[in-house]
């Protein structure tokens, strides 16, 4: 098939999109897609959307491509071009502004009007141009209605359509949306409502700690948004082992749960076939099927309910909650270690032990979760005990191992 | 839907050139720039013989139009279903909007569909009325290109008062935190907006003559062993960031992370949490940083317990 800078949908191009920017060393061979023409088409469309930040880099024996984006310098997430260059047909573009024009002066049509005044008006202005059917535009109609560009009102037998009414002061929103559309999960439609301005919005805000790569994940996400109001079980499709292999999972969607510093997102959901709350990859699904309503959400939401105080991250409750505390050298000048323990500790609690000595403790399912947050305070490290030996074991073994990797003496610990 | 031609760039492109048509000032020239400017590089490719070839019945070769009204959509079902989720959110008080025309729009989510499982806990009073005129305040001096009267307490609690020309406003997801970017120094020069007390307008400056605050950058190199799934865990995290890597051998990689030189320290943690997966590799000083956490918790060693 020829090639197209639009798309038919975004799973695709959302893998490639992911390669390049997130790890940005592979050659055209190691991406490991279906063929090398696939691979050259996507690298043209990225290309032809993100010439800006797109790289090469040539090694000795192979070329890689690479996106390099800072999330700080950078007003406005390039990712949403995904979500812009859907493929249409020649009647979709027509239809969509004849009928827009047809039905800017505010008065309803019928169909056969509608009809009529596209021949008359728009069609005879073309030299031969392919005739627009009627199932065609009552299709579009249709499409249109749904998603609300068009309202439908019935006058005795007969539909019209119109236009809706714009009543929402679009001009007092453009600061919010700018600012939503980049600081908020689904902000690719704040995007879309950027588009409408005449002018662009004023260089106002950046953003830090931003992940842009949310963004390839928006469909999946108003989805899953979509079931979890609904109340809905769903089956999932997961993608996993680097993307070749397909599972389906059927589960009941609860809530979304968002890593401001990891780069994930998950749901957090029941699972049938487990019996029990599982935080799934949103990145790692593909498809989301709606299946029935679920009677027991609000027991599976209390469920979740009950668990979280004791979650610390995305781990869900196995077994007993283990205990663990650690205590931390903290000299009364450095008060801002303190104040890091109180904004970044997520469940348990914080005491003073003496002038020197901070005690953190919580009880959490999985220790294991907190360990990167626990290096963070190698330095001051007093004591740290664990009721999962395995745990306190490892951050150990791990601290002994930097040790040596930065040229530290073998038995020092 | 989101993924829908109606919120094309192309739709949008060709919607500015209808604009541009019956305003009466077009030509290929026109349309091209228009193009690039609302669609993508290639796009120009496609569009123009679509347009001149009589497929899409929107203009003919002459570039004359049957379309009598500049293109104006509606707002879709989803967009008003967004705006409304955004009044639930806690920092919509922070502008000055009109809620009118959504009485009664279906919210698309609520803030309680979401969990920010490690954001930070002491994220800034965004219902807080001084807070609030604070940032309108800001918000009005960008429009007007005024300077600010700001007194604000320092990290050292100390009182501090300045005349500062505003550059832009960054929020952090993970901090759940304004801060107001200076322009007018060598170096850009933060101030967290929970910490004013004050802020007043003050003079206009000249737009043209800004000085762009420039972020001094810093680099970081480290070698990453792909253990414990580090090497995707690595990745994404610092997604964030500038970075470019390089494959070294099967499971080791090399990693060049660009950063702003104000922080440091906040890098340092983020690879001190990946522990011996990442391995520092220069500049010296950054090794020395790590080197002295090392030594201080080894300091330490003569408490632990294993």
């Amino acid at each position: 098939m020829a090639y197209n800078e639009l798309i038919k949908d975004v799973s695709r191009i959302r893998d490639y999109l992911r390669e390049f920017f997130v790890y940005g060393f592979k050659s055209r061979e190691q991406v490991g897609t279906k063929s090398t023409r696939s691979y050259d088409n996507e690298k043209r469309r990225i290309e032809s959307w993100l010439s800006d930040y797109m790289s090469f880099r040539q090694d000795a024996n192979q070329k890689t491509v690479f996106l390099i984006l800072d999330s700080r310098h950078i007003a406005h997430n390039p990712f949403y071009t995904a979500w812009k260059a859907a493929s249409f047909t020649k009647n979709d573009i027509n239809l969509h502004f004849i009928l827009l024009d047809i039905l800017a002066d505010k008065n309803p049509r019928s169909l056969t009007e509608l009809i009529e005044s596209i021949d008359n008006d728009y069609m005879a202005f073309f030299d031969c141009p392919d005739e627009i059917d009627v199932s065609t535009l009552r299709k579009k109609l249709k499409e249109y209605t749904e998603i609300g560009l068009i309202n439908r009102i019935q006058e005795g037998k007969q539909h019209l359509y119109l236009l809706p009414d714009n009543e929402i002061p679009l001009d007092l929103w453009k600061d919010a949306v700018t600012f939503f559309s980049e600081g908020n999960p689904l902000g690719v439609i704040g995007s879309f409502i950027l588009d409408k301005y005449k002018e662009p919005p004023l260089p106002i805000f950046s953003f830090k700690h931003q992940y842009f790569l949310f963004a390839l994940d928006d469909g999946i996400l108003l989805d899953l948004l979509s079931s979890i109001h609904d109340k809905k079980q769903v089956e999932l499709e997961t993608a996993t082992d680097h993307r070749r292999r397909h599972r389906k999972i059927i589960a009941v969607p609860l809530k979304i749960y968002i890593s401001t510093q990891g780069g994930r997102q998950y749901v957090a959901a029941y699972v049938s076939s487990k019996k029990r709350i599982q935080f799934i990859r949103i990145d790692a699904i593909n498809k989301v099927k709606p299946l029935d309503t679920c009677c027991e959400f609000a027991f599976y939401q209390d469920m979740l309910k009950d668990d979280m105080p004791h979650v610390w991250g995305v781990s869900p409750a196995f077994h007993e909650p283990s205990h663990i505390e650690m205590t931390l050298n903290i000299d009364p000048k450095d008060a801002h270690i303190i104040n890091r323990l109180k904004r970044e500790k997520r469940s348990g609690n914080i005491s003073q032990i003496s002038e020197t000595e901070w005690k953190f403790s919580a009880d959490v399912y999985d220790p294991g979760e907190m360990i990167p947050w626990l290096r963070t305070f190698i330095g001051r490290i007093c004591s740290l005990k664990c009721t999962d030996r395995r745990t306190q074991q490892l951050f150990w073994e791990d601290f002994d191992t930097l040790n040596k990797m930065y040229g530290g003496n073998e038995n020092a610990l | 839907m989101l993924f829908s031609e109606v919120y094309s760039a192309y739709f949008n492109a060709i919607a500015a050139i209808i604009t541009d048509t019956l305003e009466g000032e077009i030509n290929e020239k026109r349309i091209v720039r228009i193009i690039r400017d609302r669609a993508f590089s290639e796009s120009v490719l496609s569009i123009i013989p679509s347009l001149k070839n009589g497929d899409w019945l929107i203009m003919d070769k002459n570039f004359n139009t049957p379309i009598k009204n500049k293109p104006s959509m509606p707002l879709t079902i989803l967009q008003k279903r967004w705006l409304k989720a955004l009044l639930l959110d806690p920092r919509i008080r922070l502008f000055d909007i009109c809620v009118s025309g959504l009485e009664h729009v279906e919210p698309l989510f609520t803030p309680d569909d979401f969990v920010y499982f490690d954001r930070y806990l002491d994220g800034d009073p965004f219902t807080d009325e001084s807070y609030i005129l604070h940032f309108r305040t800001i918000l009005k001096a960008f429009y007007e290109q005024r300077r600010l009267n700001i007194e604000y307490r320092n990290r050292h609690n100390k009182s501090v008062n300045g005349r500062f020309i505003p550059y832009r406003l960054e929020y952090s997801s993970k901090d759940d935190k304004f801060r107001l970017e200076t322009a007018g120094g060598r170096y850009a020069a933060y101030i967290n907006l929970s910490r004013i007390k004050s802020c007043t307008l003050a003079e206009n400056y000249e737009g043209e003559r800004l000085i762009i605050p420039k972020r001094q950058e810093a680099l970081v190199q480290f070698t990453l062993k792909n253990e414990r799934n580090a090497l995707e865990r690595v990745m994404l995290h610092f997604s964030d960031c500038r970075k470019e890597t390089r494959r070294l051998d099967d499971d080791t990689y090399d990693v060049k992370l660009t950063y702003e030189a104000l922080d440091e320290t906040e890098i340092l943690i983020r690879i001190l949490s990946f522990g011996p997966m990442l391995k520092v590799t220069g500049p010296e000083h950054f090794i020395g940083l790590i080197r002295e956490r090392i030594r201080m918790q080894l300091a330490l060693s003569g408490t632990i317990k294993i």
